[in-house]
């Protein structure tokens, strides 16, 4: 609390003389005030109905008329000055007074927010749609088919007859069901089968239309293999581009493109190594190797692709001699470790949630 | 497929380093998997012979030897020695003290120091193979030839600055399963000279003939043979011969085998010697035939039928066509006369023959992927030269019978056509010369504009290639030996055509992310599970079984994902979680007659997508604000919210793996959709869990559905409010009630939503109270005082004539 200012001199003396300082006083005193009611004493001092101005004003008629004049100038003027000096002290006031108020009700912000939490999408999910995405921005479509898949559609129609050696390069799992064929269905060891599935869906509008067969089919697949490196049951990726250009070189062009941009870096070398697949002729290995980072430096296996063999051109229902291009198989499994830098295959089927959360 | 650098280099040594070599083999679709060293690091350690070996006279198992090392010493080293085999005339390797030893588990060498063994002085030290690194044999020392030179390095001497290749090779490469063969691909891939392969001359001293009937064509398509007398079985296999065999991955047995085997890897030829004396009459070569068996050379027995190719003397099948000979004709030490026998198998006689019996041979391998018929004289005399050279023995001359061989017809590539696939305008001449290096005889046809304009070479395969027959096999031969490395990575060049998902779709990824929005992590199960999930949980008595699981615990095809976000839950609750919520989007599997065949169906199954999820705990995670509670049946019901299409009616059902009185069967224009209830309580010690979850699952073809919003103009008039409370029976549930309440009610009645439920002491026993938000709004005028009244009052009579709802005072 801040004392009240001193009193000073009567505007006007008993002389008659005005006093120039009331005013200053008045503003002294009020500008000193700290709650509403002292505030409102202290103007009540001045111009209420005894105050020293007031009352001055009131005295005027005693004057001399000579000097009524100045005086009352000088006396209105003083009035105004306390009336701004109170309304603006008043307003002063008020904020302080509901600052207080508010300033009660304060909260500890770093509370944590109330309410239910966020999931989070598992990331070989998140994998198959960056894969997706990327894709999409040059115009393939996305398909998906049976898991429980018919013999021709899985090896036969992909080049792979019955007893061929290529047979052996995949573990099946059979079911206890035969297909119309009276062969044994079994689970898809690959997602190829889609590439004929898809294929013979669109080979009508290839033929008519023109428009080329672009799609990719990621899913599940299933081998017969379960260590530390394989699962019995894992994603992949089928991508297909036919049309009635579309080489070798063109599969290079785009699946290194599609590394660099998986990857986010063009600082990533890519290798075509010849192999063999039954449904792709030339056949190639991708690998390819990071310049930075912990896997720095090492030839990585990331997929199987080449130029689909003509027999399986055939078996889409096109004409091999007008139709060619590429298709290629990745592992989504293997993507996501190396963009997370996921050691160790079996944390994507364990569902434990210290894993899933990472990837919230 | 492995062998020493050092034989291949015999035939083909191009001037690259190991790695240079391994990684140009590995460029051209022969990956190099692992290139090893022949034997660890190691100095100082020659050959010596033990001139005098005494017991040690402190020690029982050990002995003390003067060796002989060469100049390497001024006079004969004393050496104290523990292994059993030490005995004078022997030819050792000695480690000389200074001498460093293959690094131990620590990565530090062992240095050999003089010193005192029980108080004998000793100057070296006496190695086994597995000392030297170079065998895991530790059946004593290493003893070499007898001829090896004293003070030789052994480094030297056994070759062992050399190193193994293991090649990874495609099924189509049948023509480098063996040495030679990979060399013929180095030389076309580097253009070193190629050594001509090795063959050998026989003289035949002998007439004999084994008379041999081929009685199947198919299967048998030249079968060549011939009789060796006087063979010394117990011959030791030479030195190189071992070292080589060894390198490869393969044992040394007896030299007979040994000799067999050593072609298979030089040459690619499996060959079969049988003991001449143990066949009887004649051979015969055919199909099997039901009933009969034989037991194989690996000891098992094994059941034969038509489908199996044999070859049988008089009394019995002696052996599996192409794949392994039999036990009772099988080569041993006191063999003496022999019948050495190549033949060419059908590829497709052979393939999966053995893998019907379960086992995989060398031969098989190679004879089901292709084996040149064309040198089998040549190597049949590589063979039996070996065999007269090691054992001795008189031959008789070879009887070859041709039967049916392959042609090899010439096959076409257009230039234009290979340019357009590899795209890239490799020069003709080019092509050329990868055909040459690749030993594939070719002509170039050129054909001018008139006659079609198209230039073609016409190559004519080899009779060792079985992977070239069209035009792609050709191509691909191009591209490889050209190198991938040098075709450009192409930006294609197409035709530009938008693709955009379809707005009335919501795509997988739009489904996961509002689940997941409703905190639930996604997990991936497997698709394959415990019978019992099936049968007790799911009441499903006639699951889709693997004929081949893994395991037991996934031995049947799911037919619902929920048992397996269960065990999701048991599984992080036995890690301290105490609040788990999970979903999986995945296939589920199921017999249904009802399917045919099409564009993405597989006959007799059903295997739609599904949606499910499970929570289990609080509704919230445990904070300051809330109180604990557990998540109900309404919690979840309010997350499905987020991916239910409009429309969906949850209707009470009961379901073999829910509360009776807490689940529910969702339903969309009456047909059922999907299932969200609280678990049974009878199956919570399964999941070991103290309380019981919420599961749900739906099909995702309905959720994926998102008809395209229409827009109606928002009314500028007031909205009128009334609230009605009705006392009706406990067993009216809440949809029943409003839609008969919106059942004909005027157009300017909005909405009908239940506020509250009630149910307490100021009601009558088996009554609830529901409170009912009744908005109405006309688009275009006030509504008049008595048209809400009215509106009401009839609603009010619906509810009454339907449910007996009475009015709560």
């Amino acid at each position: 609390m801040n004392k009240p200012a001193p009193q000073r001199a009567s505007p006007i003396g008993f002389s008659g003389e005005t006093s120039q300082s009331a005013d200053i006083d008045a503003v002294f005193e009020l500008s000193a005030c700290n709650s509403l009611p002292q505030l409102d004493a202290a103007k009540a001092k001045y111009i209420g109905k005894n105050g020293i101005i007031t009352l001055a004003m009131k005295g005027l008629s005693e004057l001399a008329i000579e000097n009524r004049k100045t005086h009352g100038i000088e006396l209105n003027r003083q009035r105004d000055s306390v009336e701004k000096t109170y309304a603006a002290r008043r307003q002063v006031l008020e904020h302080i007074k509901q600052y207080d108020s508010l300033a009660a009700e304060a909260i500890d912000v770093t509370l944590p927010g109330r309410g239910r939490g966020q999931g989070g999408i598992h990331p070989v999910m998140k994998t198959w749609q960056r894969v997706e995405e990327i894709f999409a921005s040059i115009g393939f479509d996305v398909a998906d088919g049976p898991e429980i898949e018919a013999d021709w559609f899985n090896f036969t129609a992909l080049n792979n007859p019955p007893n061929h050696p290529a047979r052996s390069m995949q573990d099946t799992f059979y079911v206890d069901m035969n297909g119309t064929d009276g062969l044994p269905l079994l689970l898809r060891t690959h997602t190829s089968p889609m590439q004929v599935r898809y294929a013979r869906m669109h080979a009508a509008d290839v033929m008519a239309q023109g428009k080329p067969i672009k799609v990719i089919a990621p899913g599940r697949t299933y081998r017969v293999d379960s260590d530390a490196t394989h699962s019995p049951m894992f994603h992949q990726v089928e991508g297909l581009w036919i049309a009635e250009d579309i080489s070798f070189a063109d599969l290079k062009g785009v699946y290194t493109d599609f590394l660099r941009r998986f990857f986010e870096t063009n600082e990533l070398q890519v290798r075509f190594r010849p192999s063999y697949f039954p449904f792709t002729e030339p056949s190639a290995e991708i690998d390819m190797k990071f310049e930075s980072g912990p896997l720095k430096g090492k030839w990585l296996e990331i997929s199987g692709s080449g130029q689909v063999h003509p027999s399986v051109v055939k078996n889409f229902g096109l004409d091999p001699e007008k139709y060619i291009g590429f298709a290629f198989g990745s592992g989504l499994e293997r993507l996501t470790m190396l963009r997370y830098g996921i050691g160790d295959l079996r944390l994507f089927f364990e569902g434990d949630l210290r894993f899933l959360k990472q990837f919230a | 497929m492995q062998f020493s650098e050092s034989w291949l280099r015999s035939f083909c040594n191009p001037s690259m380093t190991t790695d240079e070599l391994a990684h140009a083999l590995t460029m051209a679709g022969l990956e190099v998997e692992e290139v090893t060293p022949a034997a660890p690091p190691f100095t100082g350690i020659v050959v010596g012979e033990i001139l005098t070996r005494e017991k040690h006279p402190n020690a029982d198992r050990l002995s003390v030897c003067t060796v002989n090392v060469g100049v390497e010493a001024a006079a004969p080293l004393q050496i104290v020695c523990g292994a059993p085999n030490a005995r004078v005339g022997i030819r050792i390797p000695v480690a000389l003290v200074g001498a460093a030893l293959p690094p131990g588990e620590d990565g530090k060498p062992f240095m050999i120091k003089q010193a005192k063994m029980r108080s004998v002085e000793s100057n070296g030290m006496l190695c086994s193979a597995r000392e030297l690194g170079i065998s895991e044999s530790h059946e004593g020392l290493l003893e070499l030839a007898t001829d090896a030179p004293i003070g030789a390095n052994i480094r030297e001497y056994l070759s062992l600055n050399d190193s193994k290749f293991l090649i990874k090779l495609t099924p189509n490469k049948a023509d480098c399963l063996s040495v030679y063969g990979v060399a013929r691909e180095t030389h076309a891939i580097t253009g070193a000279p190629l050594a001509p392969e090795p063959t050998g001359t026989v003289k035949a001293t002998l007439t004999e003939v084994l008379p041999v009937k081929v009685l199947a064509p198919d299967l048998c398509g030249r079968f060549a043979g011939r009789v060796i007398r006087g063979v010394n079985a117990k011959a030791s296999t030479p030195a190189w011969m071992r070292e080589r065999l060894e390198k490869s991955g393969q044992r040394s047995i007896t030299a007979l085998v040994d000799i067999s085997n050593y072609v298979m890897l030089e040459a690619g030829r499996p060959t079969h010697v049988f003991d001449l004396d143990k066949v009887h009459g004649s051979l015969e070569v055919r199909w099997g035939k039901k009933g009969e068996s034989l037991k194989l050379l690996n000891g098992n027995t094994v059941e034969l039928d038509e489908k199996v190719g044999v070859i049988s003397d008089a009394r019995a099948v002696e052996s599996l066509a192409g794949i392994m000979g039999g036990d009772s004709t099988a080569v041993s030490l006191d063999t003496t006369n022999v019948y050495v026998e190549a033949a060419f198998w059908h590829p497709l006689a052979i393939q999966g023959r053995a893998r019907r019996f379960n086992f995989s041979t060398d031969a098989g391998h190679r004879f089901e992927r292709g084996v040149d018929w064309e040198t089998i004289p040549a190597h049949l005399d590589r063979i039996s030269a070996l065999i007269l050279e090691i054992c001795g023995g008189e031959a008789g001359p070879i009887d070859d019978q041709i039967i049916n061989v392959p042609s090899r017809k010439p096959v076409t590539m257009r230039i234009a056509r290979a340019q357009k696939v590899i795209g890239v305008p490799v020069a003709a001449d080019e092509m050329a010369s990868i055909f040459t290096r690749l030993g594939l005889k070719h002509t170039l046809i050129r054909r001018s504009a008139d006659e079609g304009g198209e230039n073609s070479f016409i190559v004519t395969p080899p009779s060792y290639r079985f992977d070239i027959e069209i035009e792609e096999d050709l191509i691909e031969e191009i591209a490889r030996i050209y190198g991938f490395d040098n075709i450009p990575a192409l930006p294609p060049v197409a035709r530009a055509a938008m693709r955009a998902q379809p707005e009335g779709t919501r795509s997988l990824h739009e489904l996961r992310a509002a689940i997941a929005a409703c905190d639930y992590f996604e997990t991936i199960n497997y698709s394959f599970v415990d019978k019992a999930w099936e049968h007790e949980l799911l009441g499903n008595a006639d699951p889709i079984n693997l004929l081949n699981p893994i395991a037991s615990q996934m031995a049947v095809m799911r037919s619902s994902l929920i048992p397996g976000l269960l065990a999701n839950v048991q599984y992080n609750v036995s890690h301290k979680a105490d609040r788990v919520r999970v979903f999986e989007l995945g296939k589920v599997f199921k017999r249904d007659a009802s399917v045919t065949d099409g564009p993405l169906a597989v006959a007799g199954i059903t295997q739609p997508l599904k949606l499910a999820g499970v929570a289990f705990g609080g509704a919230v995670a445990e904070q300051w604000s809330s109180q604990k509670r557990i998540a109900d049946f309404y919690d979840v019901k309010a997350d499905l919210a987020a991916v239910l299409p409009e429309g969906a009616r949850f209707v009470a059902a009961e379901h073999p793996l829910l509360h009776p009185g807490r689940s529910a069967k969702i339903e969309l224009n009456h047909a059922p959709i999907g299932w969200i209830g609280e678990l049974h309580p009878k199956h919570l010690s399964r999941f070991e869990l103290s309380s019981a979850p919420i599961v749900f699952e739906v099909d995702v073809a309905p959720l994926q559905q998102r008809p395209l919003t229409v827009h109606t103009p928002v009314s500028k008039q007031p909205l009128v409010r009334r609230d009605i409370a009705l006392v009706v029976a406990n067993s009216v549930n809440s949809d029943v009630l409003v839609d008969s309440l919106l059942n004909g009610a005027p157009a300017f009645v909005r909405s009908v939503d239940v506020f509250d439920v009630y149910r307490g002491a100021a009601l009558p026993e088996g009554k609830k109270s529901v409170a009912i938000r009744v908005l109405m709004q006309d688009t275009e005028r006030t509504l008049a005082d008595t048209e809400i009244e009215g509106a009401c009052q009839q609603m009010l009579i619906k509810a009454q004539e339907q449910h007996g709802a009475k009015l709560r005072a």
